[in-house]
Formats: C-alpha cells, sequence, structure tokens
C-alpha cells in the first residue's frame, strides 16, 4: 500500500535538532502558531444553481445548444463552442458509462482511509458523448471496476436531499 | 443578427446558490536554534545577535552560521537600541478599517549589527524622521512568552 511512514535517510549534514512535542507544551522551545480562519463563499452561477435544485428532487438537467446540437452536463449557460447563449433545458438519465476512474487509499487530509473510495468520471446517457461528472462508485470492488462500467445513481431518501452532489450518494454498477 | 439572451428567460434570484467553505489552516512556526537563543535572552532582557567568527559579520536576528562564508557564529551581547532607516505610517488596520490612533513601523538598524529589525515604533507621526534614535520597550518580565511581542514597541531614546 502506498501509504504510511517510510524510513528517508538525509546525509548527516542535513541533521537538523529534533523536538518533540511536549518541547512545545513544557515551553522548552520557543515557537510561534496561528490558526486562520480563511472562509470563503462560491457562487454558484445560473445553470449550476437550477442542476443543485433539481438534485434535490432526484433529477439530473442539462442544457441544449441548438446551433450545435449538443447536451451539456453538467449545464452551463452558455455553449462555449458556438459562443452564444444555450437554447433550452433537458433532463438526463441518471444511469452512465464510467470513463475512467482512480482508487484512492487516502483521505483528502492524507489519511489513510480504511476503505479506499472508487472515484470515477461518469458519462451520463442522454448527454452528449463524454459529457459528465466526477463521482465516487459504491457497491462494487477496485478490482471489479472498469472503464465502460453502466453504473446507475443511488440517491438519497428524499427528506435528506439537500441540493448538493452528495444527494448521490454513489454509483452502483448494473446490469 | 441579435439572439435573445437566454439569461433573461429564466432569472429568479431566489433559485441561485452559493457554496459555502472553510479552509483549515494551522501551524506552528519553531523559532530554530539562533531564534530560540534571542528569545530566551529576551525574556532576561538581553539582546543578542550572531557575529560571524571569521568576517565578523554581526547578524540581527540571530544566525547560526554565516551566510557569506559559511563559517560558525558566535552569540554577542547588544543594547537592542537602534536608528530608523524607514518607516510607514498606518492609518488603516489590516482588514482596512480606521485606526484611532496611527501605527507606526519602522525599520530599525540596531546598533552594533549589520541586521535590523520591523517593529511598531510608539511616537507622534509628523516627529518621526530616518536616522531616529530608539529603543526597545518590553512587556512586563512575567509576561513574556517568547515572542516577537514581548517587544511592545520602539520608542525614541
Amino acid at each position: 500500500m502506498a501509504v504510511g511512514k517510510k524510513d528517508i535517510s538525509c546525509p548527516p549534514e542535513a541533521i537538523g535538532t529534533p523536538i518533540k512535542e511536549e518541547d512545545l507544551k513544557k515551553g522548552k522551545v520557543t515557537y510561534y502558531e496561528d490558526h486562520p480562519d480563511i472562509r470563503y463563499a462560491w457562487t454558484a452561477g445560473q445553470a449550476i444553481s437550477r442542476f443543485l435544485n433539481e438534485l434535490k428532487k432526484g433529477r439530473l438537467i442539462a442544457t441544449k445548444c441548438n446551433e450545435c446540437g449538443r447536451i451539456m452536463f453538467p449545464p452551463r449557460i452558455f455553449c462555449e463552442l458556438c459562443f452564444k447563449p444555450i437554447d433550452d433545458w433537458v433532463y438526463v438519465k441518471d444511469t452512465g458509462v464510467v470513463q475512467t476512474f482512480s482508487i484512492s487509499y487516502i483521505d483528502p487530509d492524507a489519511r489513510p482511509l480504511p476503505e479506499p473510495i472508487i472515484v470515477a468520471v461518469i458519462a451520463v446517457d442522454g448527454a452528449s458523448p463524454k459529457m459528465g461528472i466526477m463521482h465516487i462508485l459504491g457497491e462494487v470492488k477496485p478490482e471489479d471496476v472498469y472503464i465502460g462500467m453502466k453504473v446507475k445513481a443511488v440517491w438519497k431518501d428524499e427528506k435528506e436531499r439537500e441540493g448538493a452532489i452528495t444527494d448521490i450518494k454513489y454509483w452502483k454498477p448494473v446490469g | 443578427m441579435i439572439k435573445m439572451v437566454f439569461n433573461e428567460k429564466i432569472v429568479n434570484p431566489t433559485e441561485l446558490r452559493h457554496w459555502e467553505g472553510k479552509i483549515e489552516l494551522y501551524w506552528i512556526y519553531t523559532s530554530g536554534k539562533a531564534g530560540d537563543e534571542f528569545f530566551k535572552a529576551l525574556k532576561e532582557d538581553r539582546f543578542i545577535a550572531a557575529k560571524c567568527k571569521k568576517c565578523g559579520k554581526v547578524y540581527f536576528p540571530p544566525r547560526i552560521y554565516c551566510e557569506y562564508d559559511f563559517s560558525e557564529t558566535e552569540y554577542v551581547d547588544i543594547s537592542g537600541e537602534g536608528t530608523v532607516r524607514a518607516f510607514t505610517v498606518a492609518r488603516l488596520d489590516k482588514d482596512e478599517k480606521p485606526l484611532e490612533k496611527p501605527e507606526i513601523y519602522a525599520i530599525i538598524d540596531l546598533d552594533g549589527t549589520d541586521g535590523c529589525i520591523i517593529h511598531l515604533l510608539d511616537a507622534n507621526p509628523e516627529e518621526v524622521y530616518i536616522g531616529m534614535k530608539v529603543r526597545p520597550v518590553l512587556k512586563d518580565k512575567s509576561e513574556r512568552e517568547g515572542k516577537i511581542t514581548d517587544i511592545v514597541c520602539y520608542k525614541p531614546s
């Protein structure tokens, strides 16, 4: 497994002065500590706002450009190929095909996970080819996942949904 | 031909969403060997600098080796007093709120060293000048904690 403490050797001239946590607690060494409070708000924009609100209803929504005919998912308000505002909203299915995936043994803080999570890019059925989202796969072993695997969204209970991408718990294999 | 902007068809501000986030950051920055020596000396009312054993350059803040000839340094006592090299008068705080009393931040060349310190200067902004002689004001001995804030400010001497 690619996690855990490694024995890293270094040349003698690079050896510093080791300190322990208790040296800090007992005030043996002087130090400066800080815990800055960094907050931000990210505005979702019109297209993603609608996308999130539709998730609460258990639906996936995309946008369509009549000029190039593409159905874009996740939805955007502007067609970047035709350089014009989109023309329509269309619902897409909550099934799709795994385009690529990664098996992660660590969490966002690089701490080992008890069970690995599988992160995948899923092209959603009903949208134009290769249009999809990144999400996690469930009810499948890491060794059984393959590119091209058909998957279906597993939704949270309607009461628990809050209009977030996590309203879909994970995607499970079908067929 | 001008196409109708699609945005106009759907705007309902109450439907717009945002996402809030927080970036977790926490750090402990140790003073290092020489920095540690400095802050511990400061607790005992002493100021120290580090003098290169070979070229004689006097470092402030103290360093454990000379960055010009890589030779060792030795700690030397200094007065802590100095001369204003440059200063700026801040009338806003770091959140850009007006300050009741302007704060003066100065670069102070410390006597007997080749180094300097950046610190608050407690003086009348109209009376500060480059070349002004200043002295440090330390916190009460019992309140010192081994930080740069153990020096409350500098004052004209």
